[in-house]
């Protein structure tokens, strides 16, 4: 009898709760570690946040919604998410289908493909402080590489990061050489194309640029849209490059989101607008990444 | 001879359009690689050029090469102790040095040798390379100061400058030196403009010449390395081991990155994708991708906050607790591949009576070493370029990564551009080295991984 329950519990134990012990320590420190902080930042944005309250005190005057009112009625707050949208167009018109096409057309290669895609890996392995002090010597009004090559073309030499209508272009450019580790995953989807519709393609004369047009695009269409989701994602949360490159500079020409909310906390030290801009970033990246979850349930189905 | 036959032959099967693509095929990726190319023979040829040539305009593509001017004093006559003696040579040495630095700045100098001579004796020899001039000059002893005799000289500065950059004395002639014997009217002609005005010498200007030596442009990166260590000379740590610190500040961070997301994702993997129910394996999955969906900048305020609350802000737990917690993604990753493993395998060891725990170290973990290979170079690759968090956390400059010190580095106004290019290749050329040797497993890992991370 005792031996039977003895046994029961350690099935108990063994089914049940071994699990969740075992997920215990990841759980607990996930939402100690993400959860809580994006839950403070939606508290601190009611709050006109007071950073050396006492503990135990409410963290300064309740305001309720005034934060996001107040902010939503500054210009440089709609200029950080104007300038977040041109980021986001520059991105995709300058340097989203490069490596789409280096790999489609590195796909077409009969010899050395290996060494080819082993230095198209190169750009990733800059890390991005070398990328940008790299780009801020090519992009120096007076020694830089860029003025050289307007001023060989006859054209006017420039100010570039320090031009608040050229930053953005400086700082995005960079990406034009493309290369990088989305050209591989590009290169394996075309390479995962089944080899017969490949085959029957070709037997139905479908050779040459009407097969990458016909055939190869639309058959990595799916892996194009999730890069496109993941970028347009990233183009929201820009802060690293613009950053460095600029410090969100000149006059807030390159002010993403992200470096509105260090200004506010960090200069202004306007913690309740800083977590209202916080709350309100991760909202559009939630919908953005909703967005991007269903379409991708709607293609494995 | 057979092989370029069926070259031949296949292509006479190729069609108009193919062939077209194929030329065009060539030239894109040809072209794509000169450009992938650049930023590294911008870095390159920057590097090796010295202080002055980095300004010019138009810049040039390749690096001018690098002379070594060798001078030789003569000292015979001279009537005092050995300790005079040595006093003289060093500030000889030092005005020669600092005086073809400053004057000579045109003429590609990279190495200033100089030689002290009595009674056909070489007594004195010491060699500087230009970038420890430099370092000498921006941070070091002659930080600040008009380079010319009288503050050269003040005090026992040259006593100091002479025992950093190291010299050989010795009053009875040196055997392994020898001074140069003749003297090269160029040269003469050039050192006249240095020992005119500002610089002067104790003894006699009896040799010169100068030679070309392209190894000395090499030499430049050893030198650079030492910019941290004269930058951050106030911090001991720094001070005692420069840009190493940074190096294993960036080691520790990515190290431990990797060794705790290997080992909490594959763990949490495990449990969601073999002890629980389907639906609680959901809503666990969709628990810990949900967290990674939340965007860096919008906790970055509250998280700032809440790590100074308990301490964590300007040491190690500031820049390793952001990677306490299991990345969704990599769980999602782990989980496709235990999925995947045979229940068989589980259900035999089971009967034995083996426990979930000896399940993971003993079936899984094994089974999954590609995937392991997968989530590291994930977890590098995202490391690498991190940088606004350990910059916010770390004030101590014992405490950057590579990352913030370089920005650091970058961001003040007394560095010079070739010092930093030379840093920034030093500290990417190991990486892609590495890169290149597993270069096969890298590619496969990214390849099979699907989705960029």
């Amino acid at each position: 009898m005792s031996t039977r329950k003895k046994s029961e519990s350690g099935y108990f134990f063994r089914q049940k709760l071994a699990p969740w012990l075992l997920l215990a320590a990841p759980i607990v420190f996930t939402l100690w570690l993400k959860y809580y902080p994006i839950l403070k930042a939606v508290l601190i944005s009611f709050f006109n946040y007071n950073p050396i309250h006492q503990p135990g005190e409410l963290p300064g005057e309740f305001v309720g919604f005034q934060n996001y009112a107040t902010m939503f009625h500054t210009e440089y707050y709609w200029q950080a998410w104007r300038n977040s949208f041109v980021f986001l167009i520059l991105q995709m018109l300058m340097t989203f289908f490069i490596p789409i096409i280096q790999a489609l057309f590195l796909n077409e290669l009969r010899r050395m493909k290996n060494i080819f895609s082993t230095m198209y890996l190169l750009p990733t392995l800059i890390p991005g402080t070398i990328n940008v002090i790299i780009w801020r010597w090519v992009w120096h009004p007076d020694y830089g590489v860029a003025n050289q090559i307007v001023r060989f073309f006859g054209g006017e030499p420039q100010l570039w990061l320090s031009d608040p209508a050229l930053v953005k272009f400086c700082i995005i450019f960079p990406g034009v050489l493309g290369g990088g580790i989305s050209v591989l995953l590009y290169l394996s989807a075309i390479q995962n194309i089944s080899p017969d519709i490949m085959e029957s393609a070709s037997l139905d004369g479908c050779t040459g640029w009407k097969r990458i047009w016909h055939i190869t695009l639309p058959n990595i269409r799916y892996i194009i849209f999730i890069q496109m989701v993941i970028s347009v994602s990233a183009a929201m949360q820009l802060l690293d490059a613009p950053y460095m490159f600029a410090a969100g500079g000149p006059s807030g020409a390159s002010t993403t989101q992200g470096i509105y909310i260090y200004n506010s906390f960090n200069k202004d030290f306007n913690y309740g607008r800083g977590s209202a801009a916080s709350v309100i970033l991760m909202l559009v990246v939630m919908v953005m990444t909703m967005i991007q979850m269903h379409f991708e349930n709607a293609e494995q189905e | 001879m057979k092989k370029t036959n069926e070259s031949k032959s296949h292509k006479i099967r190729l069609s108009k359009s193919d062939r077209s693509l194929q030329v065009v095929s060539i030239l894109v990726t040809v072209a794509s690689m000169l450009v992938i190319l650049f930023p590294f023979v911008l870095t390159i040829s920057s590097a090796m050029k010295d202080n002055m040539k980095i300004y010019d305009v138009p810049p040039k593509l390749l690096p001018d090469s690098s002379n070594s001017l060798s001078v030789a004093v003569d000292y015979t006559g001279f009537s005092g102790t050995q300790e005079e003696l040595e006093a003289q040579l060093q500030d000889d040495m030092v005005s020669t040095m600092f005086g073809v630095y400053s004057k000579l700045n045109r003429d590609s100098i990279f190495e200033v040798k100089f030689y002290g001579t009595r009674d056909n004796a070489t007594i004195f020899y010491s060699r500087a390379h230009q970038t420890q001039l430099q370092l000498e000059k921006d941070y070091g002893i002659y930080e600040g100061t008009v380079l010319q005799d009288q503050t050269l000289l003040y005090k026992d500065r040259a006593e100091r400058v002479s025992h950093i950059i190291g010299y050989e004395f010795d009053p009875h002639g040196l055997a392994k030196h020898s001074a140069p014997d003749s003297i090269q009217a160029e040269t003469l002609e050039k050192l006249n403009l240095v020992f005119d005005k500002k610089f002067k010498l104790h003894g006699q200007l009896s040799a010169c010449g100068m030679h070309k030596n392209n190894l000395l442009l090499l030499e430049s990166f050893i030198h650079y390395m030492k910019l941290p260590n004269y930058m951050y000379d106030a911090n001991p740590v720094i001070a005692r081991f420069g840009f190493l610190s940074f190096v294993g500040n960036t080691v520790i961070v990515i190290g431990f990155a990797i060794i705790s997301q290997v080992f909490l994702c594959s763990l949490c993997a495990f449990v969601i994708s073999r002890l629980l129910r389907p639906r609680a394996a959901r809503i666990m999955l969709l628990f810990f991708m949900g967290a990674q969906m939340i965007p860096f900048a919008s906790i970055m305020l509250p998280q700032l906050i809440m790590y100074r609350n308990i301490g964590a802000y300007n040491n190690y737990a500031a820049l390793l607790l952001p990677f306490l917690y299991p990345f969704g993604f990599y769980i999602y990753l782990f989980k496709g591949f235990f999925d995947r493993i045979p229940g068989s395998y589980f259900e035999a060891a089971r009967l034995d009576g083996a426990s979930n725990f000896f399940l993971y170290i003993r079936i899984c973990m094994p089974l999954s070493k590609p995937t392991i290979a997968l989530i590291a170079l994930q977890t590098f690759l995202g490391n690498w370029n991190d940088f606004f968090w350990a910059w916010l956390v770390t004030e101590r400059q014992e405490l950057w990564t590579l990352n913030v010190a370089l920005y650091n580095i970058a961001n003040n106004t007394s560095t010079k551009q070739n010092a930093l290019m030379g840093i920034a290749l030093v500290t990417m050329l190991p990486v892609i080295v590495i890169a290149l040797i597993f270069s096969k497993q890298l590619k496969a890992s990214i390849m099979s991984s699907g989705v960029k991370g």
